[in-house]
């Protein structure tokens, strides 16, 4: 269970405090749900998954996680280019605790096996496309188990044999686990999604079933 | 709350402490790796720069013909005061870019600013330790005597010059990430610390009525003490002391400390 309380957000710009892009959010995400965040462009949705994933913090409010929630995938972020592949994954796995050799070998195997990067997993990430290395953070994120996956567009990189996989194992996810994700896709978030949040100025609408999110979102759009 | 699976699908979250030191090792050994292997035979680099520089200076001192520095073996001397010298200035340099260089990991909750400025001072310490250890034992196979006198006030001594170089490097990460000009500023207003900390000239050689100037930076205290540890008949300048360089360790940690709280948040940011 997440619990989102009266969360403000606005970020400073050089030229002083910007404009509040979060005014006042309350939403309870229960855990095994898998949920879609949509809304326009700018209406922040990235800036929630970015609070509930702990990346960010609140300018005013709480977020509370009661679970073990993922980083953002998809973030761009979590990946340090100057390292190969292999090293990157080691770091998470050392971050998240499996350090000693057995643990971090098994993680690191089901890693490589879910990126299939062949010898690209040994040079250095900076010299990865961009549909490599959404291969592997998505490999990354899947090697640990966690109660909710937060994915920020995570889907809408590789090609068509990844896309197969990635979206076989959110299936995977979305049956034993939490899903929050943004997508722009209403086929994927169709697909994957029950319930629905509709992000419209500053304020959260939740609803229980994703079809009605998508139509309160497009007919805020046609007006 | 912050909670990770701590093994496979059990549920128990770590205590905070335990994910600090989680974040640690994985950054250290990061950390390492980058420094270690950032570009062919790094490592061999990072031993020989100051194995070079410290030959290279003693050949000066025997151009004129110095075999003792107020009383000390030119060697021993200048290998302390320039391995102890550039040590201090890695942790702060190095410390000043961390946040920058791991801004893509602040992805992971667990992984706060601070702690990447942490690890990176420890890593140069302990890679500064190491290559002091090398050189010292170099010379002790020409057979000169490179064991400390008072082995106590060298551990001592080589801690203060450390925790004095952790201070400056967390304040100074703040600000180069507030302000960056501020960063290089700092960088060109540090250099002429390697004179003023007596890296290559006895501070004692300095008039007393300028010397208590000389003494306001710390590492000049660090640096004579940590030669007269090894000394048994050392000149050292008298106004060095443990007081003035462990009250400005504190001071300097504290206030690093205190700006990385206020600015956690800006400092995170991408």
């Amino acid at each position: 269970m997440i619990i989102v309380d009266d969360v403000h957000k606005r970020y400073q710009t050089p030229h002083g405090a910007g404009r509040w892009i979060l005014k006042g959010v309350n939403i309870c995400i229960p855990s095994k749900v898998s949920v879609g965040l949509v809304g326009r462009n700018g209406a922040g949705k990235s800036t929630l998954l970015n609070l509930i994933g702990g990346v960010d913090t609140p300018t005013r409010g709480t977020v509370e996680r009661r679970s073990r929630v993922s980083w953002p995938m998809g973030y761009g972020g979590g990946l340090q280019g100057s390292l190969t592949g292999r090293q990157n994954a080691k770091f998470v796995s050392r971050l998240h605790g499996f350090d000693s050799l057995h643990a971090m070998a098994e993680k690191i195997a089901y890693i490589q096996d879910f990126a299939e990067l062949g010898s690209s997993f040994d040079e250095p990430v900076r010299t990865y496309s961009s549909g490599m290395r959404s291969r592997l953070q998505f490999g990354l994120s899947l090697a640990f188990d966690f109660d909710v996956y937060i994915s920020d567009e995570a889907t809408s990189a590789g090609d068509a044999s990844f896309k197969k996989k990635a979206s076989d194992a959110f299936k995977r996810i979305a049956d034993r686990s939490g899903l929050i994700m943004v997508s722009h896709s209403d086929g994927t978030l169709r697909e994957f999604c029950q319930a629905g949040i509709w992000l419209n100025e500053g304020q959260a609408h939740w609803f229980d079933n994703i079809e009605d999110a998508l139509k309160s979102y497009k007919d805020s759009i046609s007006k | 709350m912050d909670s990770a699976p701590s093994s496979g699908g059990v549920s128990t979250p770590r205590s905070s402490l335990a994910v600090t030191f989680a974040v640690w090792n994985a950054l250290f050994l990061r950390e390492a790796v980058a420094r270690l292997s950032a570009t062919r035979g790094a490592w061999v680099l990072i031993v020989l720069e100051p194995v070079l520089h410290a030959s290279f200076m003693l050949l000066l001192y025997t151009v004129l013909r110095a075999r003792s520095v107020a009383g000390a073996d030119v060697a021993v001397w200048l290998v302390l005061g320039l391995t102890g010298y550039f040590t201090v200035q890695n942790v702060f340099q190095r410390a000043m870019g961390a946040v920058d260089a791991n801004k893509a990991l602040f992805a992971y909750r667990q992984v706060r600013p601070i702690d990447t400025v942490m690890v990176r001072a420890a890593l140069e310490a302990l890679l500064g330790l190491v290559i002091m250890l090398c050189l010292l034992g170099g010379l002790a196979l020409f057979g000169r005597s490179a064991l400390p006198d008072a082995p106590m006030e060298t551990i001592l001594s080589w801690t203060g010059l450390m925790l004095c170089a952790l201070g400056i490097g967390l304040i100074l990460s703040v600000l180069s990430d507030l302000i960056p000009e501020a960063g290089n500023l700092m960088v060109f207003l540090f250099r002429p610390l390697y004179f003023l900390s007596g890296a290559i000239f006895p501070l004692s050689a300095i008039p007393v009525q300028y010397r208590e100037w000389a003494f306001f930076n710390p590492f000049a205290h660090g640096l004579e003490l940590l030669r007269s540890s090894f000394f048994p008949v050392y000149h050292a300048a008298p106004e060095a002391n443990f007081e003035y360089l462990f009250s400005f360790a504190a001071t300097s940690i504290f206030l690093g400390l205190a700006l990385q709280v206020r600015f956690a948040q800006k400092l995170r940011a991408q």
